[in-house]
């Protein structure tokens, strides 16, 4: 399905470098670039994607295609989204058992208290069991008596790890990104390069564009621009991720989401990838550690 | 376009604030509270109750009926299920589930089907652990089964075979051992393991009748035998035969494989090298003559 959007806007060179980094991104023919500046607007930018398995039930989601290379905000194009990625419905509890994936399989219990056995003494019967009109008592560590071991306490090292099925993972995924569109919190942009690198110049920008406070940048890339890298490395509520490490507790954990193109691309490409699959079934079943 | 609850969802997350860390929840009752109780109380008796055998958590074995004779010593051995979990089983799948993955392309219908195109669609569970012996083709969707295949499967009843031939196609039923069932339903296992292709062994004493019937278009059947029991069946169900002969996938549609072979285009014996791409075969002959037999 080949969808075309037709879109007035500023045409500067960045976009163009956005649409060859889009590959499926294609520009418009110049006979509909003639028919929008007849109305006196700037060459208008088209770009149409192919989307892959695309769905056939009407959805459609579309967002604007920004640049931060500048702190005023200029709108380069638009571009469709897929619709069961970013128009998936909203389970806040899909969204919930991810975070709480996320917190505790990494968790282990170190602390350990001992029991009976493991305190020092107790060996000996205190009293004798019958004559003396007491209670019988067979040790001094009993959990009943003060300073005994303790019963059913926690024992050390306690794993909480476990695994959230991995469709579980996706629909997380696919179920923030459609929150965080629906609220406004998504912003897709060309590329990471910024003029400078002072902080400042981030700070500007998210209080032009109402964005954040706290921005999360995301790229294809494993390295980021210098001038980016230095700025957000001294604001600590602005943090920059490759796309591979995407997560719900991160998206949750930041105001703003700002995806490049090319991240975009990839977090599209490799969800699809993953709901498409013939083995899902293969992929569903119980993770086991010894499959590491 | 159908509105959708969800889509409504969609647009009240516009006004509604942020969703973050802080407003997010499960499902009630999602998070179940420990078992075992804490505090002064909360560990008294762990919910099972005040004294005797169940306090005691006192699990009898299975049949054991307190001061009663169990049943299963009251009556004689009745060997109903007597060899029971020795019989060969055929995990189904139908024709309409089949018309389905050749619609949903998870079959290409212009290459002969057999139990390696079937388990590689994802949607067919077969386990030979379990003494599966392969597919069992059921008439459920005959009725509007409408491909031309040439394909192979394990078991097969009549009303079966008449669908595929009236619509121009080929069936044959086919036995496979347990070891190359291995090989068929995990091929990329099978090949990684660098063993060679085993050679089909002959059907089982009380299986060599079927798969030597042409009405049940066995492997091991005349082939002149199977054309005219083609025929027959296209009488007695009242349908006109296709000529495959002048079919133009007439080879792709006769195409068999040896009685010894497992896989289409591979002979037992070869060894498949995925990571150099390569076939090695057999050069000594008494390994030739061993997999030739």
């Amino acid at each position: 399905m080949l969808r075309r959007l037709v879109m007035g806007a500023l045409r500067p060179n960045s976009c163009v470098q956005a649409a060859h980094r889009l590959s499926t991104t294609t520009e418009s023919s110049p006979s509909e670039v003639e028919q929008y500046s007849s109305d006196g607007f700037p060459p208008p930018v088209v770009l149409s994607r192919n989307l892959e398995f695309p769905t056939n039930d009407g959805r459609k989601r579309m967002a604007w295609v920004e640049n931060i290379d500048t702190v005023q905000e200029r709108k380069l194009g638009m571009i469709d989204l897929h619709p069961d990625i970013f128009a998936v419905p909203p389970r806040i509890d899909v969204i919930w058992n991810n975070v709480h994936w996320q917190k505790l399989y990494r968790k282990v219990n170190l602390v350990q208290v001992n029991n009976r056995a493991e305190m020092i003494g107790g060996g000996r019967k205190p009293w004798q069991q019958k004559g003396l009109g007491r209670a019988r008592q067979g040790s001094i560590r009993a959990p009943q008596w003060k300073h005994g071991g303790i019963a059913h306490g926690p024992r050390a090292p306690t794993t909480r790890f476990y695994m959230l099925p991995i469709h579980t993972r996706l629909y997380g995924l696919r179920c923030m990104l459609s929150v965080k569109l629906a609220q406004d919190d998504l912003h897709i942009v060309n590329a990471l390069d910024i003029p400078t690198n002072e902080p400042s110049y981030l700070e500007d920008l998210a209080e032009e564009r109402q964005w954040g406070p706290s921005v999360l940048f995301v790229d294809d890339t494993d390295v980021a621009p210098e001038n980016i890298a230095i700025a957000a490395d001294q604001i600590k509520h602005m943090n920059i991720m490759p796309v591979y490490g995407l997560n719900v507790y991160s998206m949750l954990n930041h105001d703003t989401l700002v995806l490049t193109l090319a991240a975009l691309e990839r977090i599209e490409k490799q969800i699809l990838y993953f709901m498409h699959r013939t083995d899902r079934a293969k992929l569903a079943e119980k993770f086991k550690t010894s499959q590491v | 376009m159908a509105t959708r609850g969800y889509e409504k969802a969609l647009s009240m997350l516009k006004t509604l604030p942020r969703v973050g860390l802080f407003n997010i929840a499960p499902n009630p009752g999602f998070v179940k509270p420990s078992k075992r109780g804490r505090g002064q109380h909360g560990g008294d008796k762990h919910g099972a109750g005040n004294k005797g055998s169940k306090a005691r958590q006192n699990y009898m074995r299975t049949g054991y009926e307190t001061s009663l004779r169990p049943y299963y010593l009251s009556f004689t051995h009745e060997p109903y299920y007597l060899g029971h979990h020795l019989k060969r089983q055929y995990p189904p799948l139908s024709l309409g589930q089949l018309q389905l993955m050749i619609d949903t392309d998870r079959i290409n219908a212009e290459k002969p089907i057999d139990l390696v195109q079937i388990c590689n669609t994802g949607l067919y569970k077969i386990n030979p652990q379990c003494k599966h012996y392969g597919v069992h083709l059921t008439d459920e969707g005959a009725d509007s089964f409408k491909a031309k295949v040439n394909i192979e499967v394990q078991w097969a009843t009549e009303p079966v075979i008449a669908a595929v031939e009236r619509n121009g196609g080929t069936i044959t039923t086919a036995f496979f051992d347990p070891p190359s069932l291995f090989a068929l339903t995990n091929v990329k296992k099978f090949l990684e393991s660098g063993e060679p292709i085993p050679k089909r062994m002959i059907p089982p004493e009380d299986a060599i009748s079927y798969y030597t019937d042409p009405k049940m278009r066995g492997y091991l059947a005349d082939p002149d035998q199977v054309s005219w029991e083609r025929l027959v069946l296209a009488q007695k169900y009242g349908y006109s035969l296709p000529k495959i002969e002048e079919d133009p996938n007439y080879e792709m549609l006769t195409l068999r494989k040896d009685p010894r072979q497992i896989f289409y285009g591979l002979e037992p014996g070869w060894v498949v090298n995925l990571i150099d791409r390569i076939i090695l075969k057999p050069t000594d002959p008494e390994l030739q003559e061993y997999y030739k037999g």
